[in-house]
């Protein structure tokens, strides 16, 4: 999902029938070749990480995969021309897409890295990725203060350009973190792991996250007086990250042997997915409380006009939870079977974990509320924020008030 | 199915939602306590935390163990009976309401649809006009059927949407059940190893106490080896297992690390901790009233008395690596190492019990030798650790010698405190141990000698302990794990990921529609429904209206929409 799709006729065309497909196609050998080297090229994946695959070789592996994905998928294209309406490419392709343009903004980046011997472990303050971070957090502060005009002034070039700067922030924060994971290569191989192992990494991972969800559905349903809410909370969150930062929890660390583990990478990002639709949701349920409140007002029906109706409104919520719910129920597991190699049991009931379930009961039960009869509107929206407080106290109170098992991120 | 009258209304509630809503409600806020309230604690110190009213109230509600409560595991039960009576309540007319679709749709039902359009076609044939129809619903499942001169199509999306219900209510049993054959027929405990020994009982928490289990086989552990970043926080450690099974080695020095555990006879052995294994410690005592060094031997978690003071030394840690950040917050980090050191806890008759870490090396910085370290921590916690400067570096004879001399020359002129005459005792206490030959450093030596002077009056031991040689041994904590319904949880949870997937994702939607010839034109109505994800469904029926209206592009239409 790139930023100009929308507006540009000529982009448009590029995301449709043949250019569209054989692009997918192109990706899928991309991915193909880079797995088929992980499990088969010529040195073995080992210690290295990351700098296993940024090595001539592997970017050939790459290459040779992508080159025969552009070339099947043209074939079948021209051959079959039906094949390229297929649903699935033309909805990945343009998240492909956004993903290949943020590891070309980061090898960007990191071209602007000070040379090797300025580099210490001891003093990370030269390191690029904490430059592009403030750059997200002020891109991500003004979108906010955009959206918020929006309400007040809903010139289209004003939403325009909330919509744009959310994109920016979305952009610069994941380019970050990509940086963030070569940087922490170029630190020394043996501190190099990816960056979702602790409190701020994750944070940066959860703005990007919220933004790209709450983008989709903008984009989807119309719904930008929804971005004054949903932006205001990942303002919030841009300023703990900045405290967090304050109080020298940014640095790049080692990790402990716990966390040395792929699960890390698939576990921590999906649970991320489930923040995010949460947080996206409270965003629908506040804007539907404040609209609910200005009509109960009778009042102000110029920002009344701009807002979704109350009904849009709830399903947008209903929607986020549809996102999160899946995602969070997943991550849940995919942390269980991480414990069970890890720590040998499934479930300890340690804090996080507990938490995560009431998380997961808070949303189960909105849903069962949202099916049976007599409550609606108003009450879900309610449900929505709160059931977001309850995710906030998941995601940090646990780290500062309980400790567990899950004692990696303690603030 | 028949059922006795009386049961009907308790059949009812059973599966009603309501009592889903509250059954989830309530375990969630269970859950809540279970977090804030740390379980499974030594009894003693709920005892001082809440006070013998509070803690008698809250033991009998089993609050401390609280996952294991009758409650607690009545609720998970109840929730268990709730989802069978639902299943059992929805699944058979789900079943049939997917197989059998009806395509015959009454007027007045189609009327009042949400999604709802009529078309016109002046001058159409039926079988041309259904044919176009239905190549615009490619990708549907249809079904038709002819009743009264009027065509019916049924056409369905996600018709199998009810499976989702069903595996995602089913999968939560399947889940349930087995974390209940988990915590029946399963065990999971704790083995510690030290290095070179052989262990075959497991201790785990059981109620508010400890439980112990013997395995039916030994571990050994050869070999246990630990890495550590610059910053000293660990980096690897791993142990080497040997099993041995009725005498035979049956898994031999087999390496485990964290996150790769090691599989015998249904047990998985996982690397979970590591400690001191209770390594040979050598301490060096400085009588502070009479001078004399005392070399002491003794171990980690062993306490040396002195018999003549009644001071004593319980041996807590011992770690060969203090990796300390030097830096004040804010400068960038400057780790360095301060070298072997010994924890332990100091009694005494009439002294204040303290924690005191104490090392093996002076502390150097910048090049200059500093003298020892300790680290008191007056409460006990680690993170109450306050460095304290001894002056001297105790690994140097000569400090001990020249601070002896010094103080012992000043106690005999103890009338004259004057600066010069301060200054000649120093002089003097100089020559006594060096004689003409003073070395090169003597005056880094004089200058730990004087602040020694001053710090060590403040000691109110008898003696300073300081660490003089260490054999470290380390112990292994392993973790021993069988749980035969673990197979079962990851069915459930696979089949709980899809089911969620098919129910919020393939909505099942439909759409009616019904043609009729009168004249010599086609009467169209199309209608659409869908139980969940109605922002979607509008969008995909309003493009499927554009598609139908340019089907009918060649032929006039005559559209008007309601
Ligand atoms: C931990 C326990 C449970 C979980 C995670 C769960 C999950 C769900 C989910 C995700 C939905 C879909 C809601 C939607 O369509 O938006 C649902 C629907 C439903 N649940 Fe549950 N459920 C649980 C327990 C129960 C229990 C105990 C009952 C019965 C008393 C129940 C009865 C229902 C019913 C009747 C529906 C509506 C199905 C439909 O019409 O599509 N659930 N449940």
């Amino acid at each position: 999902m790139t930023a100009m799709t929308a507006t540009h006729f000529s982009f448009e065309t590029i995301n449709r029938g043949l250019p569209a497909f054989a692009r997918f196609c192109t990706y899928l050998g991309a991915i193909a070749g880079i797995t088929a080297y992980a499990m088969y090229g010529p040195s073995g994946y080992g210690d290295e990480g990351l700098l296993y695959f940024l090595t001539p070789s592997s970017f050939a592996w790459i290459g040779i995969g992508a080159l025969a994905g552009l070339a099947s998928g043209l074939t079948t294209g021209m051959t079959k021309p039906s094949v390229t309406e297929a649903k699935v490419a033309l909805n990945l392709v343009s998240w492909l897409d956004g993903a290949l343009m943020m590891i070309l903004l980061a090898a960007f980046w990191s071209a602007l890295e000070p040379s090797q011997s300025l580099i210490t472990y001891t003093d990370q303050s030269n390191l690029i990725s904490g430059r592009v971070i403030m750059t997200m957090n002020i891109v991500f502060l003004s979108s906010a203060l955009l959206y918020i005009t929006y309400l007040f002034a809903p010139a289209s070039i004003v939403g325009n350009l909330a919509t744009a700067t959310a994109w920016i922030g979305v952009y610069s924060g994941g380019s970050a973190l990509l940086l963030r994971w070569y940087e922490s290569y170029l630190l020394s191989t043996e501190i190099g792991h990816a960056p979702v192992s602790n409190l701020y990494e994750v944070f940066i991972l959860l703005f990007c996250i919220t933004t790209v969800i709450y983008l989709s559905l903008e984009r989807r349903y119309q719904a930008k007086a929804m971005g004054a809410f949903v932006m205001a909370l990942v303002s919030a969150g841009v300023f703990f990250g900045i405290w967090l930062s304050a109080r020298g929890h940014a640095d790049i660390k080692p990790l402990v042997p716990a966390l040395q583990s792929y699960w890390m990478k698939i576990h921590v990002p999906m649970n991320f997915v489930g923040y995010g639709s949460f947080a996206v949701a409270c965003g629908a349920g506040m804007a539907y409380l404040v609209r609910d409140y200005l009509e109960q007002k009778g009042g102000n029906a110029r920002l009344l006009a701009i807002f979704p109706s109350l009904d849009q409104l709830d399903q947008l919520a209903y929607k986020a939870v549809a996102i999160g719910f899946p995602a969070f129920t997943l991550a849940t597991i995919l942390g269980a079977a991480w414990a069970s190699e890890a720590w040998g049991g499934y479930w300890s009931w340690d804090p996080k974990e507990t938490w995560a379930l009431i998380v997961l009961l808070t949303y189960g039960a909105y849903l069962h509320v949202r099916v049976s009869h007599g409550w609606k509107g108003r009450s879900l929206a309610w449900w929505t924020v709160s059931g977001f407080l309850v995710t906030i106290f998941c995601f940090v109170g646990v780290n500062m008030y309980l400790s567990g098992l899950h004692s990696y991120g303690r603030l | 199915m028949k059922m006795p009258v009386w049961f009907k209304p308790w059949f009812d509630r059973l599966s009603s939602m309501s009592l889903a809503i509250v059954l989830l409600v309530l375990l969630a806020l269970a859950s809540v306590i279970g977090t804030i309230l740390k379980q499974n604690q030594v009894q003693a110190d709920y005892l001082t935390q809440f006070g013998s009213l509070w803690y008698n109230v809250f033991l009998s509600l089993g609050l401390f163990d609280m996952y294991h409560a009758g409650w607690f595991i009545g609720l998970l039960g109840f929730l268990m009976l709730s989802l069978v009576v639902c299943l059992w309540r929805h699944t058979p007319r789900m079943i049939k309401d997917m197989r059998k679709r009806k395509v015959i749709i009454a007027d007045k039902s189609l009327q009042r649809f949400h999604h709802l359009k009529h078309w016109k076609l002046n001058k159409a044939e039926l079988t041309q006009t259904i044919e176009t129809v239905r190549s615009c619903l490619s990708g549907w499942e249809q079904k038709t059927a002819e009743d009264g001169g009027k065509t019916y199509i049924r056409a369905d999306k996600g018709r199998r949407n009810k499976w989702g219900y069903i595996l995602v209510h089913g999968a939560i049993l399947i889940i349930l059940v087995g974390g209940w054959i988990g915590s029946q027929y399963g065990f999971r405990g704790t083995m510690t190893i030290v290095e070179g020994s052989t262990d075959n009982t497991i201790s785990f928490v059981k109620g508010t106490g400890t439980g112990h289990l013997k395995m039916p086989f030994d571990i050994r552990c050869d070999d246990f080896f630990i890495d550590f970043y610059p910053t000293g926080m660990p980096k690897a450690f791993r142990s080497t297992l040997s099993i041995i099974d009725h005498g035979k080695v049956v898994v031999d020095h087999k390496k485990i690390i964290v996150n790769e555990p090691l599989y015998y006879k249904g047990v998985r052995i996982y690397q979970a901790s590591f400690g001191d294994g209770g390594s040979d410690i050598q301490l060096k005592l400085f009588h502070l009233g009479t001078g004399k060094i005392e070399t002491v031997k003794t171990k980690v978690y062993e306490t040396w008395r002195d018999p003549k003071t009644g001071v004593s030394l319980e041996i807590t840690n011992f770690r060969p690596f203090n990796i300390e950040n030097m830096a004040n917050p804010g400068e960038p980090k400057e780790f360095k190492d301060l070298g072997p050191a010994v924890e332990f806890i100091l009694r005494g008759p009439g002294l204040k019990p303290v924690k005191v870490k104490t090392f093996m090396r002076p502390f150097v910085m910048k090049g200059q030798d500093r003298g020892n370290l300790m680290l008191v921590s007056l409460t006990g916690e680690d993170s109450d650790y306050e460095p304290f400067s001894l002056g001297l570096d105790f690994s140097q004879p000569t400090d001990w010698k020249l601070y002896r001399n010094f103080v012992d020359i000043l106690k005999k002129q103890k009338k004259d405190n004057s600066k010069t005459a301060n200054f000649a005792a120093f002089k003097s206490a100089m020559s006594k141990v060096f004689g003409n030959k003073r070395p090169k450093n003597f005056q880094q030596i004089g200058g730990r000698v004087i602040q020694g002077m001053s710090n060590l009056s403040q000691v109110p031991w008898p003696f300073i302990p300081v660490l003089e040689d260490y054999d470290q041994v380390y112990y292994t904590g392993l973790e021993l794990a069988q749980d035969p319904g673990m197979n079962t949880v990851w069915v459930g949870s696979a089949a709980l990921v899809i089911g969620l997937c098919i129910m919020f994702y393939m909505p099942h939607r439909k759409l009616w529609l019904v043609l009729e010839k009168k004249g010599n034109n086609v009467k169209i109505s199309l209608g659409g429904m869908t139980t969940r994800n109605k922002l979607d469904f509008e969008q995909e029926f309003h493009e499927l209206l554009t598609k139908i209206e340019q089907g009918f592009d060649s032929s006039s239409s005559e559209g008007s929409a309601t």
